[in-house]
């Protein structure tokens, strides 16, 4: 007795109507949302009504042909597309997410629901419409499809990582792994399986990483990366000579650029030594040219973790308190090295401003000139 | 009879010959001299000499290996053109003769390339620096600073623009690096050209073995202005060098109260400082005024303008600070009289005051430079190069007056 | 296949619909042979090489143009004919049409045009596809040059070295339509070569061994290969150049860490193969062009064969050269200096092997000829030239100066379009069925060399003297006196480049009188020697009425001629009795493919997704749907056509014809 589209109204009237009333609760009446929506439940049991009543505006000579003989089949779109509706509005009175989710699936029904019935009317054999109608949508249905659930599980399992300890997240990264090549093994092995078991363990498999990922989602991002964000490359809150917590880690070899850099800094047996880019000798001063940011390599060549600390003058952090601009390599081993790149704006005036040193040891300086 | 199409035929070969004499003509005329400032065949330095030994050879080797193509050329469309001869065997060649004529060119090549590879590590050489000067680039002009060099006198940092300033018969090293796009730096009658690439500190050795002004351009391509971005590398005696290290190293002298020049350092204060640096110069309360281009400008830097007046030219070379009359006057001094002129510096009487007032009174007019507000949006407002400041008549006056005193 | 294949196990009868009528949106187009329908929809690629000529051309009198004000606002110091921002616009478009939009197409469509011919094939192996990249170039080309209309064209140079075309040095939309619109030529480039490589390796008539190809063929192959490896690098180095300007990102950012250098490795692993794929289609040409008006078979066509080979694999070695100045390192600028050094030797092979193709030849000298001859001497000079800046310490004087510029024209105008233009007076009969005026051909011929080599000639002076390139001005106080000064020689460069642009307009005029009232051809008017002349003038739809055997490279000269005991040749047969001879053997089914709506669509959303990405990105949506409804109308339109949809079936004469995908 329902004809398709009278389905569809009934299906977003029920929908509107449970939204009003949750609408009414969590809002109460006297809000645009709640007159739109009660708007909604009245003009969409008219158009039950008038749908019920045209018959769907399909006239006779159609009903009598053969191609429309058969009864309509089974659909879901009618609710996918009031769902979808229902997003739109809601969307709209709330965040212009829920618009745009609704906007999606509302042109998605259009299409499937479109070449569905189009693909219903291409002759009297279902099984030949059936096939039409995959002719058209797989092709757009499979990518779409996946490349939304793969998305979901690449994010889910990212969440996951970032949220557990780095030893924890290798382990993790191992045992799930292991339980894909697992699976895979036993396809390969066992071809001929049931597909209800392959849909269990993929289904369960795909869940179990989704939910992981809104745990992680839930409790944030783990510490350390929480802290490396707060930081730039070469700004780190701790230039001291003691470890970092979370950036002195893997610090070695970090050099992105061999030649053609300002000045190489090593710190040789407890020495700073300072060798300028194309002049001869050792350097008590590295000249930096003004606002240009100009890169030095330090190597450690001490026994023990030391970094370079440049000294770039101070900063007025409020009336008359002063905040000395460190930049710094990290903690590196004997034999690493790593890149400093320094940008200073002002020009030194007086000597002795600006300097590189290793924190923790006295009385070795360089120089920094900016003219 | 002789149709005209067959005319055209036979006199094809001479009018072919004849095409190629530029190319002759190059390799004939290689040691004329010639007066274009940026000749590079015409070394005066080691390095550029290292070149010019390493190049000649091979113009001379590939315009003869060019007679003989095109003279075999010449003789085979002479010889063979169709004089109602059978048609010719139809034979596809001959490998003997095909591998000969390989070998003969890679033989050819093989030699030059033993050359250029040993002249390619020459010039990389550091090991023999006697000075260094860093040069950096930016649109469009090219900053000169020297690093402290006790035993050239060179106490506390100097930095210059413009004008490029070494002694004479000493292997200077340059130590180029850019603030913003790539630009290149050659002065050709003293070495090739080396890029000078943000963030990376390229060298380029640099020699001369007279005193005098050696013109040069950027030559990589750096945007509106990069026509109008020079060099001029002036080469002094060691005793004129000392002397002009002197000049650079003397103490801020500010104008005396009530001249029209202490009137300009007020303008100067409150309008170029927001840029220019002048080392020494204070504020109304004691304070050194510090330049803050980096807040205005793209390059985060402008021209350092003290001792100005020791400089014969401004913006990026491309205007001359001088009156024609005088830069001829040092350009085409002898060797002996040079560097005294160059030291003198401008003078009331030689500078140009013509192209330094419309300079100070709308700059991007004088020098294509983005100045368009429209296209400032992506710099978030900074300038590139100097802007139209609206001064006055009157400030520019005062402006003239204390930017003289700069010496 | 057809898609709507009725289940065999319901009975028909009961059907009340015609199934196919249900799409019937996706029908092919009726099969043509004139009126606007015939061209838009085409897959045939003769009528596509046209196309391709046609638009290539006018691309080439468009950065002509180009090349004429620049020369017009350097003929005297301190020019007032453009200002700075213009004339960086002009030099930058300059290059990137002559290069993108003119040598490259016009090799395509020689290459679309002839290269089946040659090998004895009724059309290339994707036929769509082929349209496709014909529209992609179109709307390619197109795209580019709307960026005059829409703030300013890019201002970068052809080579557009980051950071100067990051968003705060280059803030006009320019730098945005051009990186976009490469990347559509690019994608137009790509399909092409797949195309071409597949039709070479896979449809050559049967006996055609690969050492049986003609010349022109070999070279085109060696492109396409060259094309198929170089077109990725330049796209990747384009999305970094997009992602830096449109969305923020940090590849050429100094400040970030980042090595501008980065772009020069991208850009010239790209550019020097690029300059082989500019020039070897030319070289093919003129390896054509030599051998018929010598009589006489290509001296050491292996050899010629394998150079070019050579020359495309060493191509990939030698990028560096382009950045002698760049600041590498002395190990890198020695090895790169000594592998450029090598490539000369199989680039000197190959004017060896013309010079010998000459020797003892019987030679005629008619204006395909006159151009080939031209190829080889200009472009030898260029190939001198070049070795001059192989060595690397001597091209750091040279580099980004005019003697540069002088080089490369030297290589690519001298080479790279007198080839096209040899090709073009050879070819026309082939194409169009009437011979280009002699008369005319000779003036064309002349003014061009003269033009040519007064323009670009004395700019090996001006470098010398040390004039950089890309300067919007040059200045009197720089200029110097005396034989030498800067002045008189650029006033000749500049005059010159005149002269060249009245010897273009007089092919212009040649076409426009050849096609009012040229001489009809002959069918062999050469005495030619390849497969391409043993059909009728201008080719039939499917080309071949029945598909030659080969036996010997130069197939079409061997069936006319025969070598009598004591060696002497011979003509048993003319050219029109070999061609008489396969149409009597004509083929029975001829199946060629049908015309289709889609290729053009797809083109079509490519420029709409890059406006977008430019402007706003639910325009780039609307692309993309363009894109997705052309790719489904391509999938699922029937590879056939019906009968009764061939209208008329054309030059038949008693043969079924029929249209397949």
């Amino acid at each position: 007795m329902f004809t398709t589209s009278s389905k569809f109204y009934v299906a977003l009237t029920v929908l509107a109507a449970v939204s009003f009333g949750v609408y009414m609760i969590l809002i109460g009446p006297s809000s645009i949302g709640a007159t739109a929506l009660f708007g909604m439940i009245a003009v969409g049991i008219l158009f039950i009504w008038l749908s019920l009543h045209t018959r769907d505006a399909d006239t006779d000579d159609e009903f009598a042909s053969g191609a429309a003989a058969d009864a309509p089949s089974r659909s879901m779109w009618p609710l996918v597309g009031a769902a979808g509706a229902l997003l739109t509005l809601i969307g709209t009175l709330t965040t212009p997410l829920f618009f745009i989710l609704g906007l999606i699936v509302v042109v998605a029904t259009f299409v499937e629901w479109g070449i569905q019935a189009w693909a219903d009317r291409a002759s009297s054999d279902p099984a030949y419409n059936a096939a039409v109608r995959a002719k058209i949508l797989h092709p757009i249905e499979f990518p779409v499809i996946a490349a939304i659930g793969l998305g979901v599980i690449i994010i889910s399992f990212a969440e996951i990582m970032l949220a557990v300890e780095r030893s924890a997240g290798a382990v993790l990264f191992i045992i799930v792994s292991s339980w894909v090549l697992a699976a895979g093994v036993v396809v390969a092995i066992k071809p001929n399986m049931r597909r209800g078991i392959i849909t269990v363990i993929v289904v369960v498999g795909s869940l179990a990483i989704v939910a992981g990922g809104l745990l992680g989602n839930a409790s944030g991002m783990r510490e350390e990366l929480v802290k490396a964000a707060e930081e730039d490359h070469f700004m780190h809150r701790e230039c001291g000579p003691e470890k970092d917590k979370y950036t002195d880690k893997l610090a070695l070899e970090s050099v992105s650029s061999r030649s053609a850099v300002v000045a190489t800094v090593e710190f040789i047996d407890g020495k700073l030594v300072a060798r300028e880019q194309g002049v001869p000798g050792e350097r008590e001063t590295i000249t930096i040219p003004r606002s240009n940011p100009s890169s030095i390599i330090f190597r450690n060549k001490t026994e023990g973790e030391f970094r370079l600390l440049a000294v770039t003058g101070k900063t007025m952090v409020s009336e008359g308190v002063y905040e000395v601009d460190e930049h710094c390599t990290q903690l590196i081993p004997a034999g690493a090295e790593q890149l400093l790149t320094l940008t200073m704006a002002k020009p030194t005036l007086e000597g002795g401003e600006f300097y590189l040193e290793v924190p923790g040891v006295e009385g070795q300086r360089v120089e920094l000139v900016v003219p | 009879m002789v149709s005209a199409g067959q005319m055209v035929n036979r006199l094809t070969p001479v009018l072919r010959r004849l095409k190629f004499l530029p190319l002759v003509g190059f390799v004939a005329l290689a040691g004329c001299a010639s007066n274009a400032p940026q000749d590079t065949w015409a070394p005066e330095g080691p390095n550029a000499q290292m070149i010019d030994d390493l190049q000649k050879p091979i113009f001379a080797v590939a315009g003869i290996v060019g007679l003989i193509v095109f003279g075999a050329i010449a003789f085979a469309m002479y010889k063979f053109r169709d004089r109602g001869q059978p048609i010719p065997e139809q034979t596809h060649g001959k490998p003997v003769l095909e591998i000969t004529l390989t070998i003969i060119p890679a033989l050819i090549l093989t030699v030059i390339g033993v050359f250029t590879v040993r002249t390619v590590f020459d010039l990389a050489k550091t090991s023999d620096t006697e000075m260094v000067i860093n040069v950096t680039g930016q649109q469009w002009w090219w900053e000169y600073d020297y690093p402290v060099q006790e035993e050239l006198g060179i106490t506390k940092p100097i930095i210059t623009s413009g004008q490029l300033v070494f002694p004479v018969g000493t292997k200077v090293m340059l130590r180029q690096t850019s603030r913003d796009v790539i630009h290149s730096y050659w002065i050709p009658k003293l070495n090739g050209k080396r890029d000078a690439v943000p963030g990376r500190v390229h060298l380029n050795r640099l020699e001369a073995d007279q005193p005098g002004i050696y013109a040069g351009q950027c030559t990589e391509f750096c945007g509106l202005s990069h026509a109008n971005m020079r060099m001029e590398a002036v080469a002094l005696s060691k005793e004129d060098f000392a002397k002009w290290v002197d000049q650079q190293l003397a103490d801020y002298q500010a104008p005396a109260e009530g001249t029209l020049a202490k009137e300009g350092e007020t303008v100067f204060l409150n309008q170029c400082v927001r840029c220019h640096q002048v080392n020494g110069l204070k504020r109304a309360d004691g304070t050194p005024a510090i330049a803050a281009p980096d807040e205005n400008v793209v390059s985060g830097a402008a021209p350092n303008l003290s001792k100005l007046m020791t400089r014969n030219t401004f913006a990026g070379a491309m205007f001359d600070l001088v009156t024609p009359e005088c830069r001829a006057d040092v350009w085409d001094a002898s060797r002996e009289t040079f560097g005294e002129k160059y030291l003198a510096g401008v003078s009331e009487e030689c500078l140009n005051q013509t192209d330094l007032r419309s300079w100070l009174r709308n700059a991007p007019e004088m020098k294509p430079m983005y100045a368009n507000p429209a296209l400032l949006t992506s710099t978030g407002g900074k300038y590139r190069g100097m802007p139209y400041l609206a001064l006055s008549e009157n400030d520019i006056e005062k402006l003239v007056a204390y930017l003289l005193t700069l010496k | 296949m057809a898609i709507i294949e009725r289940p065999s196990t319901t009975a028909p009868a009961v059907l009340p619909t015609v199934p196919s009528a249900a799409f019937g949106a996706l029908k092919r187009p009726v099969t043509v042979s004139s009126g606007w329908r015939s061209w838009l929809f085409t897959v045939d690629h003769k009528k596509l090489g046209i196309m391709y000529g046609a638009v290539a051309m006018f691309f080439f009198i468009v950065g002509g143009l180009e090349a004429v004000l620049i020369r017009l606002q350097l003929a005297a110091p301190d020019g007032k004919v453009l200002n700075a921002d213009l004339y960086n616009q002009m030099f930058t478009m300059h290059a990137t049409t002559m290069v993108f939009l003119f040598v490259m197409p016009m090799a395509s469509a020689f290459a679309n045009y002839f290269l089946p011919l040659q090998i004895g094939a009724r059309d290339v192996a994707f036929p769509r596809i082929n349209a496709f990249g014909f529209w992609a170039f179109l709307f390619g080309g197109i795209f580019i040059n709307m960026s005059w209309f829409l703030g300013g064209a890019a201002d970068g140079g052809w080579f557009m070295y980051a950071p100067n075309s990051g968003p705060i040095y280059s803030p006009s939309h320019g730098v945005d339509f051009w990186a976009l619109g490469l990347q559509i030529t690019g994608i137009a480039s790509l399909t092409g070569a797949v195309n071409l490589i597949v039709t070479v390796l896979n449809m050559r008539a049967p006996g055609m061994s690969l050492m049986r190809m003609p010349i022109f063929t070999w070279m085109i192959t060696v492109v396409q290969f060259l094309l198929l490896f170089a077109m990725p690098v330049i796209t990747v180095a384009l999305f970094l150049l997009m992602f830096q300007r449109n969305f923020d990102a940090t590849f050429f950012d100094v400040a970030a860490g980042a090595d501008p250098l980065l772009w020069q490795h991208l850009f010239w692993i790209f550019g020097h193969p690029e300059v082989y794929i500019l020039i070897l289609p030319s070289f093919g040409i003129i390896s054509e062009v030599l051998p018929v008006f010598s009589r006489k078979p290509l001296f050491g066509y292996p050899f010629v064969v394998f150079s070019g080979a050579a020359i495309g694999f060493v191509g990939w070695g030698v990028w560096a050269h382009h950045m002698f100045a760049s600041g590498l390192g002395p190990v890198s600028v020695a090895v790169f200096s000594v592998a450029t050094m090598a490539i000369a030797v199989p680039t000197g092979v190959k004017v060896v092997n013309w010079t010998m193709t000459i020797w003892g030849g019987k030679l005629s000298f008619p204006v395909a000829m006159k151009f080939a001859l031209g190829l080889v001497i200009l472009f030898t000079i260029g190939g001198l030239s070049g070795v001059t800046h192989s060595v690397a310490p001597s091209d750091t004087q040279q580099t980004d100066t005019y003697y540069i510029v002088a080089h490369f024209h030297y290589v690519l105008f001298g080479g790279a379009i007198f080839g096209l233009f040899s090709g073009f007076y050879y070819w026309w009969p082939k194409v169009f069925g009437k011979m280009l005026s002699e008369r005319l051909g000779n003036w064309n011929f002349w003014l061009m060399v003269i033009g040519m080599n007064m323009t670009f000639a004395p700019m090996h002076i001006l470098g010398l003297q040390g004039q950089p390139r890309r300067m919007y001005v040059w200045t009197e106080a720089r200029a110097g006196e005396g034989f030498f000064n800067l002045g008189f020689w650029n006033l000749v460069a500049s005059i010159g480049s005149l002269i060249l642009a009245v010897g273009v307009l007089f092919f212009l005029i040649n076409i426009f009188v050849t096609a009012r009232k040229g001489k009809q051809a002959p069918a062999d008017p050469w005495d030619a020697r390849s497969l391409e002349w043993m059909t009728s003038n201008p080719p039939k739809e499917h080309n071949f009425d029945s598909i030659p055997t080969v036996g010997h490279l130069d197939e079409f000269f061997h069936r006319k001629y025969s070598e009598s005991e004591s060696g002497q040749l011979t003509q048993v047969k003319s050219g029109e009795e070999v061609i008489l001879d396969l149409e009597k053997n004509a083929d029975a089914h001829i199946h060629m493919p049908s015309p289709s709506y889609w290729p053009i669509v797809l083109a079509l959303s490519l420029p709409v997704i890059a406006f977008g990405l430019i402007y706003s990105i639910p325009v780039a949506m609307v692309g993309g749907a363009i894109a997705l409804l052309g790719c489904y109308g391509w999938a699922l339109e029937p590879s056939t056509a019906t009968d009764d949809e061939i209208d008329p079936p054309s030059s038949g004469q008693g043969k079924e014809m029929v249209h397949v995908g």
